[in-house]
């Protein structure tokens, strides 16, 4: 390139640092968007593996079988022969603990060498055990601890003697310290156990030799692989059906960040693209008098594409700093509120992503680049004269309006067809894209036709509204790419808005769900070889405490269909709490009673199930239809369930066991109580009374620390969208300077002029704004329909969030009118010539 | 209007290197056994307070009586195309008490096994460490005599001959693997008094301190997945005692050198809280026919030329030393393969290949601690 024409271009934009400042700006935020998204993404993935893993544990399998467990070499071969490194021995047993309330304890017996990627609540430096109490927990024979709540509770101190009733046999054991969990959940799951390291849990248990299970953290396909290397009779399970479901969660979580990183993308793109495009549209005059003095279109092409590629790279690095900056601001300001020193720390650490930098940068450096070059091609190719002038810019777009909105339309239609037609989460994610950008093409159409409404009732009010609505009309070709870029940032608001609301709701659903039961009680589980199943007489027992509500007999149990594989059964004796799809819940269970099925909402996608459908099972008296008479969510197994009634189940199987009693407490009545009530009433019988309701609101404290995680999303969201709008619309309105200049040359008083002007912004934006919502709503619709349902298999119940409509056309409209404000200040202070002089 | 673009530009930059540097900050979780090894009670244990007579190889294997043990590999290896690697692996032994009560179950004892694995590439100007923990138990980690081997897990020391001057090494972490085979061309050295290797005036403040100064290698070392043949030199150090170090002692400074003629070279200094040097530091000069010559305090000095600083921990080390032997006429400029050996396990220190260059040419070991916030 010249060095006179560099110089020239150079000259230009400094006489306009204003504009050069507000592209490099929309760069720096548009890549900004990008990395502070993907920051708070990271920041709230960890968050939500923290909750998960605080809530059911890390493990997510585990190798069980065995006529008395596993043979301990299995688990040295695991270790040394296949080198796995996330596993880790357990010996179990339960026992009554004298000294301890004669309560029913779990003596969980571990390595503790092994158990960091385990359980975090049993290592030393969390829960301040001491080296003594560690080295002796090692060292010394018959050595346990237990939680500081539950030798409160019992009043015993450190050095007292326990005696352990196991079975037959008693054994004294000694305390040597104490654990103190960092959280509720961690407390909750100390709550009766006695932790002991391995080597005294096999000697207690008589275990020599054997483990109860080893704990694995593996994928399903490596779980699958090792199932294939274990001696004869031993198989890997699932490690508890929650397990099963928060690695399906947490998919789903991860799918909507990967969304919201994807939008942040779209809004990054439109922001550079709008001011870009609106910087070289903008001189055009000073382009064509360039090519009036005799420089080629060709070197005009070049000199703006140089120019937005230094804009480009300088925004972007701006950008990734901002993007930094701006992602760990809102995730330190968030973590502030909450009260967990390792949960702050640890979400706060996340690192930045190269990857997300390499993103951002490129897409701020392409974005500038593609935005320049179609207005570049354009006045490099028109006659020099034809430059000169806007005006034949502004008619050409108006012409094209038809085809624009046609080829809107069409890439709607396209992105809607590629959403159902293609059944893959990346083609999905293009489908949005495409169906985005049709809807921003239609944007020159609906504020032309916006506009017109405002002329029509406005108008007649005042001549002022009149002008802005046609001013807008008139300079379209910034004005529509200006909406459009707006329109899409504040719809990323709603849509993120939504998104999170509407997991939050799932959430809690499934937390209802899991622990549907106030109080459960349920024989003690170990190595899955022993038969579960409870005293009628004691279920009587349980049954006849005060201030129950009502209880639930439940037996889990698998059948073979014919059609369908193995199906998981659970057999009830009333429904509470269950939430069904269609029909009402006391409706189904009349039917159900009678000898009809309900199914999960898994199981119905599965294998299209629906309501009037029959199922076939294989039971103890031949293959049986039931009738399928509703579907109910669930988001215990993927695989699905099956409900029927415990008395149908008992009729068509021989299986009188019981694998749990639910029991829900009266409204008014103190949960704690009745849990007091029933553990006294079981006595000594070996059960595990388990309080739901306690841990229920535990856990969701647990996970609304990762919802105040996403709501960085949210702020980031508004942040951008607030700036986009303020810089765009401010740069719109500077440009206008000679314009204003002119209308006040012609009589209009400063007054009018700031009327119109706060007008013309606040139009914009309200045109932003308005075309927001259907978008944001449409945004969030497509992502917890298609996109969560077609992945899972299950729905994210649809929280619409009223609120946040008003507040994003808000944000919208504020950050509009305020971008009118400096622009009025400078041109109050310029002299009416002046102002003329301009360009 | 020019004068604010620049002020704002600045500004944009300075947060953006802010948060470039913060971004850098991750919280440290250490393990428990950490606290462990801080431990400084030591009734009930043996010390090496005595000569004692070695046994080979059953003295190669464990001496769970005492408090500390460890065997420590370490050695400067070239694949064929000439690219220069170090490695470092070490066994560590704890004991938790003096003695183990009886028990039944095979995963009970009183003896912990941990263990640091590290390589060093030239070329790439990379040092990765990585450590691992276990019980002494239920056939997870352990040592034995006869024959020789130490293990913990996958890593593991297994002689491969009945006197164990012949040892094979594997080790592996993500990517990165040891597969060695070492075979001693010297007897065993024993250093200070016929292996007892006083540390401090106090009795029994020393070790039981027994090396192979010089072990040809051959074998394969694997690193980002990238597999080399590589041939080279090792050393092995195995020491066994219980509570080394005087009360004054802040960390150590240790030199394993293998000279081109053949000679190889231990030093030690302690250094002290005032600033001084233990006068009890020592060293020991192994001729070509393997005759061990003790070296007192007097008859070297060490010289730190230049120090390097740890931008992951912030910890100062030195970085280059003059050793100087004068009746030996001998002045070594000693230089680390690569600045940053730091290893990053729960226990911080340096530890790395360096090369050797002055009156005779040589490569070796150069371990530092004490120098990371005082322990």
């Amino acid at each position: 390139m010249q060095l006179t024409l560099f110089k020239t271009a150079l000259r230009d934009q400094l006489r306009r640092p204003w504009m050069t400042l507000l592209v490099i700006l929309s760069v720096a935020l548009g890549v900004a968007v990008v990395v502070a998204v993907d920051l708070a993404n990271a920041s709230a993935a960890r968050a939500f593996k923290l909750s998960t893993d605080a809530v059911i544990g890390k493990a997510t399998h585990q190798i069980v079988g065995g006529a008395r467990g596993v043979d301990e070499n299995v688990y040295r071969d695991l270790r040394i022969a296949q080198g796995n490194r996330l596993s880790a021995p357990i010996v179990e047993e339960y026992a009554t603990a004298r000294e301890l309330g004669a309560q029913t304890f779990r003596v969980l017996g571990v390595d503790l060498f092994a158990e960091a990627p385990f359980r975090t609540y049993l290592t030393a430096n969390t829960t301040q055990v001491g080296l003594d109490a560690f080295a002796a927990f090692l060292t010394q024979p018959n050595s346990a601890l237990v939680s500081a709540a539950s030798a409160e509770r019992y009043g015993v101190q450190v050095g007292d003697p326990i005696t352990l009733v196991l079975g037959t046999r008693e054994r004294t054991i000694t305390l040597v310290g104490l654990l103190r969990p960092p959280n509720d959940i961690s407390a909750r799951a100390l709550d009766n156990l006695i932790l002991t390291d391995i080597a005294t849990a096999q000697e207690l248990a008589g275990m020599l030799g054997k483990l109860t299970r080893i704990d694995l953290i593996a994928t399903e396909a490596h779980a699958r692989a090792l199932a294939a290397t274990l001696p004869a009779g031993l198989r890997v399970a699932s490690a508890s059906e929650q397990a099963e479901t928060i690695t399906q969660l947490t998919a789903a979580f991860q799918l909507n960040l990967t969304a919201f990183s994807l939008l942040a993308l779209a809004v990054g793109m439109f922001l550079i693209y709008n001011t870009t495009l609106f910087s070289v549209v903008q001189r055009r005059r000073v382009l064509g008098i360039l090519r009036c003095v005799g420089v080629t279109g060709r070197q005009i092409f070049a000199l703006i594409l140089f120019e937005a590629a230094i804009s480009g790279v300088v925004g972007a690095l701006l950008g990734v700093g901002l993007g930094i900056l701006l992602g760990r601001l809102t995730v330190a300001l968030v973590t502030q509120t909450i009260n967990d020193l390792y949960f702050s720390v640890t979400v706060r650490g996340v690192d930045v992503d190269a990857l997300s930098i390499l993103k951002g940068v490129l897409l701020g450096v392409l974005a500038a680049v593609l935005a320049a070059a179609l207005p570049a091609a354009e006045a490099a190719s028109v006659p020099a004269i034809t430059a000169l002038q806007r005006s034949d810019l502004e008619s050409r777009l108006r012409r094209f309006i038809p085809a624009i909105t046609t080829l809107g339309l069409a890439l709607l239609v396209t992105g809607a067809a590629t959403l159902w037609g293609i059944n893959n989460v990346t083609v999905a994610f293009a489908g949005i894209f495409l169906g985005l950008f049709g809807v921003t093409l239609g944007v020159p159409l609906l504020t032309v036709a916006l506009m017109r409404g405002v002329t029509q009732t406005l108008g007649r009010v005042g001549l002022l509204s009149r002008m802005a609505a046609r001013t807008i009309t008139q300079a379209l070709s910034r004005t529509s790419v200006a909406i459009a870029a707006l329109m899409v940032a504040v719809s990323v608001v709603i849509g993120v808005t939504i998104m999170i609301a509407s997991f939050r709701t799932t959430v809690v659903n499934w937390l209802d769900q899991t622990l549907t039961a106030d109080i459960y009680i349920s024989p003690p589980i170990t190595g899955g070889n022993r038969p579960t199943t409870m005293d009628a007489t004691l279920v009587e027992k349980i049954r006849a405490v005060k201030n129950i509500r009502g209880s639930e007999l439940i037996r889990n149990a698998t059948a073979r269909s014919p059609e369908l594989g193995d199906v998981r059964l659970i057999a009830v004796t009333a429904v509470y709490n269950r939430v069904f799809k269609s029909a009402n819940a006391g409706d189904v269970w009349r039917q159900v009673a009678g000898g009809s099925v309900v199914i999960s909402e898994p199981l119905a996608n599965r294998f299209r199930l629906r309501e009037g459908d029959t199922i076939t099972l294989l039971t103890d008296r031949g293959a049986k239809q039931f009738p399928i008479v509703g579907v109910y969510f669930d988001y215990s197994s993927d695989q699905g369930m099956l409900l029927l009634s415990l008395d149908v189940y008992r009729e068509w199987w021989d299986d009188p066991n019981l694998s749990a009693v639910a029991i829900y407490v009266a409204p008014n009545a103190d949960e704690a109580q009745v849990e007091n009530a029933i553990r006294a009433a079981v006595g000594n019988a070996q059960v595990i009374v388990q309080s739901n309701k306690s841990l229920r609101d535990a856990a969701l404290v647990i996970f609304d620390r990762t919802f105040a995680i996403t709501a960085t999303l949210r702020i980031i969201a508004i942040i951008v969208a607030f700036i986009g709008v303020l810089s765009a619309l401010m740069a719109l309105q500077l440009e206008r300077t000679r314009e204003l200049g002119t209308l006040r040359a012609t009589g209009m008083t400063l007054r009018q002029l700031w009327q119109l002007t706060l007008l013309e912004s606040g139009l914009m934006g309200a045109t932003a704004g308005i075309l927001a919502i259907p978008t944001g709503l449409l945004l969030s619709a497509i992502l917890i329909y298609v996109i969560n349902l077609r992945s899972f298999g299950w729905t994210i119940f649809f929280e619409p969030v009223p609120e946040v409509y008003a507040q994003a056309f808000a944000v919208a409209v504020c950050a509009a009118l305020l971008a009118a404000v400096y622009p009025m200040v400078r041109l109050g202070r310029l002299q009416v010539a002046e102002a003329l002089r301009e360009e | 209007m020019k004068p604010i673009l620049v002020v704002l530009l600045l500004g944009l930059f300075i947060v953006l290197t802010f948060a470039f540097f913060n971004a850098t900050q991750t919280p440290q979780v250490s393990a428990s056994i950490v606290g462990l090894q801080a431990s400084t009670d030591i009734a009930g244990y043996a010390r090496a307070d005595h000569v004692r007579d070695f046994k080979f190889p059953d003295d190669h294997g464990p001496h769970p009586e005492f408090q500390t043990e460890w065997w420590y590999y370490t050695g400067n290896l070239q694949a064929r195309d000439g690219r220069r690697f170090g490695y470092q692996l070490t066994f560590f032994r704890r004991a938790i008490t003096p003695t183990a009560a009886p028990r039944e179950s095979a995963w009970a004892t009183n003896q912990i096994y941990f263990a640091h694995f590290a390589l060093t590439d030239e070329k790439t100007n990379r040092h990765e460490s990585s450590e691992r923990f276990s019980r002494g138990a239920a056939g997870l980690a352990g040592a034995t005599g006869k024959p020789f081997r130490v293990w913990l897990e996958t890593w593991e020391a297994t002689a491969l001959n009945a006197d164990g001057s012949r040892v094979q090494l594997r080790a592996d972490e993500a990517g990165r693997a040891l597969d060695l085979t070492l075979a001693a061309t010297k007897p065993p050295v024993l250093h200070g008094e016929r292996g007892l290797s006083q540390k401090s005036a106090d009795a029994g403040n020393a070790s039981y301190y027994i090396s192979f100064t010089r072990l040809d290698t051959t074998g394969t070392l694997t690193l980002n997945g990238e597999t080399f043949a590589v041939t080279g030199s090792s050393w092995m150090d195995h020491e066994f005692s219980t509570a080394v170090l005087g009360e004054n002692a802040v960390g150590w400074d240790w030199f394993s050198i293998q000279l081109a003629d053949n000679r190889e070279l231990m030093l030690f200094q302690i250094r002290q809280k005032d600033g001084s040097i233990e006068p009890l530091s020592s060293g020991t000069l192994v001729e070509p026919d393997g005759t061990a010559r003790r070296l007192s305090r007097e008859q070297f000095s060490i010289e730190a030329l230049a120090s390097w600083k740890s931008g992951a921990t912030g910890a100062t080390y030195p970085a280059v030393w003059r050793v100087t032997i004068p009746a030996r006429e001998m002045v070594l400029t000693i230089t680390p393969v690569i600045a940053d050996q730091e290893m990053r396990v729960s226990i911080l220190y340096w530890e790395g290949a360096v090369e050797v260059s002055g009156t005779v040419r040589g490569v070796g070991f150069v371990e530092m601690t004490g120098y990371a916030g005082g322990k």
